[in-house]
């Protein structure tokens, strides 16, 4: 009996000091992971909050890059880490709703994770090179309903893959997986490279990565997916073109913990995101990239998510998609 | 604007002491940190990105330009001296530059690879502000069938770097293949040989590998038998590069250099198989071809040159096109990015003093690198003294190390390990490292270049012979296949004579 009370006076003793704890969360530098390397999308996203982010919570965050396999290396360290939120981490588009659609042998699931916040949402565009002499979607399309139209992605079940071919499946081409060719390539340059030297038509991305080619005039956009058009793009919206379904297609940054992080862990990090997305230098280097900062608290994230999820899980379903083994 | 007038307005841009602190305290860092094992210099790029983002653009990708070129440099220090390579690239530094320092002549071989580099970095510096608008649509015409032709042809360097027994190369090849096929398949994106675990969806890390295969061997042999070394001291002496040597392997040098620009201005093969490739064409054309992996200063100085070749080459698709070659040139354009610079064509017309002003800063950092190499030589090079019982333990805490700090991840130091038993007994069976690792690093690269043009052309093979460069990489392949099986017919022949007893199988 003594044993027993000793274990219940023990066990609420913890529970003091736990949320104790959190009352006091954060008291140590906090571990983020990036699940990508550095320089690419993430990353950059990543280290351009983590000044005015550092500064809000109060603590040095120690930023540390675990990448590999798409992202799912990194997010794996943190679907198994101690929900007590010192090791968070940098969700992403393809690591956190492309992959988990598409991927039937991925080690985790969306459930696995709690998301505290999205903070940037960046527009995809589709694009090609002058020499191929397509102007327009309809151009495109035309030709990809006559055969031998082909399209690069930084890797099978990254955002790039599936963008394509939820183009394509809205524009009409019919059974998009046979008649469109997908050729991989290693990485985000890897993508863009093929398409500047002809190896494939079109590449549909985040309008970020294009941003440089297009101003260039080495490739030129056919289509943005947000409803607003794109600084910097001359192309029509989705909108525009009547396929508004395609909004859903946009590329994403946010933070997510283990999916037990207590409530008022990811209450502190909504109030945290408030103050370093307000951060004016922040902002202007995001925008200037071709990124919106659009905060979101961790309900409206999940929500978002999910609904991204749902729909790219539906078209993967349609289409027979699904990668198992 | 004509060219003197950029090159004047890029000279008012950097001729400031910001630009060329930031452009030295890159190179100097990078040196370090190359020389640190397992601390690569994509890493000290990456990790001295988020400083850059407060800077001038110019200074901050100076800084990272600086921080490049001091770790390819500073990666063949301990590949000499403890047989580890401090990056990827100076892997083929190890063949020649570890039998060297056993021979007390470490000073020699540090000075040989610094020289050797300085001369590669000015000519592919040279090479990029030249020529970078004729390699950019060079590397264009690089789709995966010319991809797959080149990687071809640059496997038969494998036989190069065989040693005595091509058989025993080729199996060291093949067992390179088939680690490099771990991981998740490029085309259809499902799990190879990962056994479930997520930690090995990524493949192996080749920082793990090769240290694992170069360095640990080393230090499990001293365990083995520790004083398996008495005796043999490794004096340093005043032993040191001569202008003699630095004139008789200066065509070596030149030739790597180039190497490196040609390998550097195609996105994606990356610094390593350069200098092999630059190792295994000195070989073939010395006169001293035997002492090739015995210590021979040349070897050395050629595969310093085709790594550091590759280091102002990497800009040329970066500035010219806005293609990332490597991870390196990556990170740069992110930092081109975040200061709202659009490296591509129109940068030369737009930023044109950006560009003039980096190609300054490019030429000076090869005078920084020869200043701050000498001084690092000079202080690394007592590394050589060190008794072994004291070296070692510090050796393998550094490892550790290293291979944990690249991916956070406690698996890479197993890997890392399992690849020092393997390592151990390839040298213990005489079976050689570098195809190895030369096919750890090509086979992928041949893989997917393959699947993708194959891919492009509705599988037909006809599409690996589509245009020139094709038929010129196959020509090259065939050329050195023949000449491989012609010195072996020859050497089996000569065996024959000198010794009836010996079979030839």
């Amino acid at each position: 009996m003594k044993r027993v009370l000793r274990k219940i006076l023990g066990a609420a003793a913890l529970g003091v000091t736990a949320t104790a704890a959190f009352a006091d969360y954060p008291e140590r530098p906090i571990n983020m992971v990036i699940p990508y390397g550095a320089g690419g999308a993430t990353d950059i996203s990543a280290r351009s909050i983590s000044a005015p982010l550092g500064e809000a919570v109060g603590k040095p965050l120690v930023m540390v890059n675990i990448t590999g396999a798409g992202g799912a290396t990194g997010s794996v360290t943190i679907q198994n880490a101690s929900a007590d939120g010192y090791k968070m981490l940098f969700a992403r588009v393809g690591s956190h709703s492309v992959s988990p659609a598409m991927k039937a042998a991925l080690p985790y699931t969306l459930d696995d994770f709690r998301f505290v916040t999205v903070y940037e949402i960046n527009p995809v565009a589709c694009a090609v090179t002058p020499a191929s002499g397509i102007t327009s979607m309809e151009a495109l399309v035309a030709k990809a309903k006559e055969g031998g139209v082909s399209y690069s992605s930084s890797g099978v079940g990254s955002l790039p893959h599936l963008a394509a071919v939820m183009v394509m499946d809205e524009f009409g081409v019919e059974n998009p997986l046979q008649s469109v060719t997908h050729i991989p390539q290693k990485g985000g340059g890897g993508a863009a490279t093929a398409v500047l030297n002809g190896t494939v038509t079109f590449l549909c991305t985040n309008s970020s990565s294009l941003a440089g080619f297009v101003a260039n005039g080495q490739l030129v956009p056919l289509l943005v997916t947000t409803a607003e058009p794109v600084v910097g793009f001359d192309a029509p919206t989705s909108v525009d073109l009547g396929k508004p379904e395609l909004q859903k297609l946009v590329g994403w940054t946010g933070i997510a913990g283990p999916d037990d992080l207590p409530d008022d862990v990811a209450a502190k990090w909504g109030v945290w995101m408030q103050a370093a997305t307000d951060d004016p230098k922040f902002r202007d280097t995001m925008e200037t990239r071709g990124s919106v900062i659009d905060l979101m608290s961790p309900q409206e994230a999940d929500a978002f998510i999910q609904g991204q999820y749902d729909s790219f899980r539906a078209l993967v379903d349609k289409l027979g998609m699904r990668i198992e083994g | 604007m004509s060219f003197s007038d950029s090159i004047l307005a890029g000279l008012s841009l950097v001729a400031n002491f910001e630009s060329f602190l930031s452009l030295f305290i890159g190179v100097a860092v990078g040196t370090v940190a190359g020389a640190i094992p397992g601390m690569s210099a994509t890493m000290a790029v990456a990790l001295a990105l988020p400083f850059t983002f407060s800077m001038t653009p110019i200074t901050g990708i100076l800084l990272l330009l600086g921080v490049y070129k001091g770790g390819i440099f500073g990666g063949s220090i301990p590949a000499i001296l403890i047989k580890t390579p401090g990056t990827p690239a100076s892997s083929a530094t190890i063949l020649d530059g570890y039998p060297l320092a056993e021979k007390g002549q470490a000073g020699k071989a540090l000075g040989m690879a610094l020289w050797a580099s300085c001369t590669a970095d000015l000519i592919s510096n040279l090479s990029l502000i030249l020529f970078a608008g004729w390699l950019a649509s060079f590397a264009l015409s690089f789709g995966p069938p010319e991809f797959f032709a080149l990687i071809l042809f640059s496997l038969t360097i494998i036989a190069g770097v065989s040693g005595e027994s091509l058989l025993r190369g080729a199996l060291s090849a093949l067992l390179g293949l088939l680690l490099a096929t771990i991981g998740l398949d490029l085309i259809y994106g499902t799990n190879r040989f990962t056994f479930g675990n997520p930690n090995m969806m990524g493949g192996l890390n080749f920082i793990a590998v090769l240290i694992g295969l170069f360095a640990i061997p080393e230090i499990i042999a001293m365990v083995w038998d520790p004083k398996a070394h008495e005796g043999k001291t490794r004096r340093l002496g005043e032993d040191r590069v001569t202008f003699q040597d630095y004139k008789s392997s200066f065509r070596s040098i030149v030739r790597g250099s180039f190497i490196g620009v040609f390998l550097g201005s195609i996105p994606g093969i990356g610094a390593a198989p350069s200098a092999f490739l630059s190792y295994s064409e000195a070989r073939r054309k010395s006169k001293n071809k035997a002492n090739f992996g015995h210590g021979e200063v040349e070897g050395v100085a050629a595969a310093e040159a085709g790594n550091n070749g590759v280091a102002g080459a990497t800009l040329i698709p970066l500035l010219a096109l806005g293609v990332p070659g490597d991870v390196i040139t990556a990170i740069i354009l992110g930092a081109f990015m975040v200061h709202g610079l659009q490296p591509g064509p129109m940068m030369f017309v737009m930023n044109s003093d950006i560009i003039y002003g980096l190609f300054v800063g490019l030429i000076v950092s090869s005078v920084f690198l020869f200043l701050i190499g000498s001084v690092a030589i000079k202080g690394f090079k007592y590394v050589a003294e060190i008794p072994r019982g004291v070296l070692f333990p510090g050796v393998m805490v550094l490892c550790i190390y290293g291979v944990f700090a690249v991916n956070n991840n406690l698996f890479d130091v197993g890997v890392m390990f399992a690849m020092g038993w393997v390592g151990y007994f390839m040298a213990r069976f005489d079976v050689p490292t570098a195809p190895f690792l030369i096919a750890f690093v090509l086979g992928p690269l041949l893989e997917d270049s393959f699947r993708q043009s194959m891919l492009m052309s509705g599988s037909s093979p006809a599409v690996l012979f589509r245009g020139p460069i094709c038929w010129f990489f196959w020509g090259l392949t065939c050329i050195t296949v023949f000449a491989i099986i012609r010195s072996g017919a020859r050497a089996a022949r000569q065996s024959k004579k000198t010794e009836f007893v010996r079979q030839t199988p």
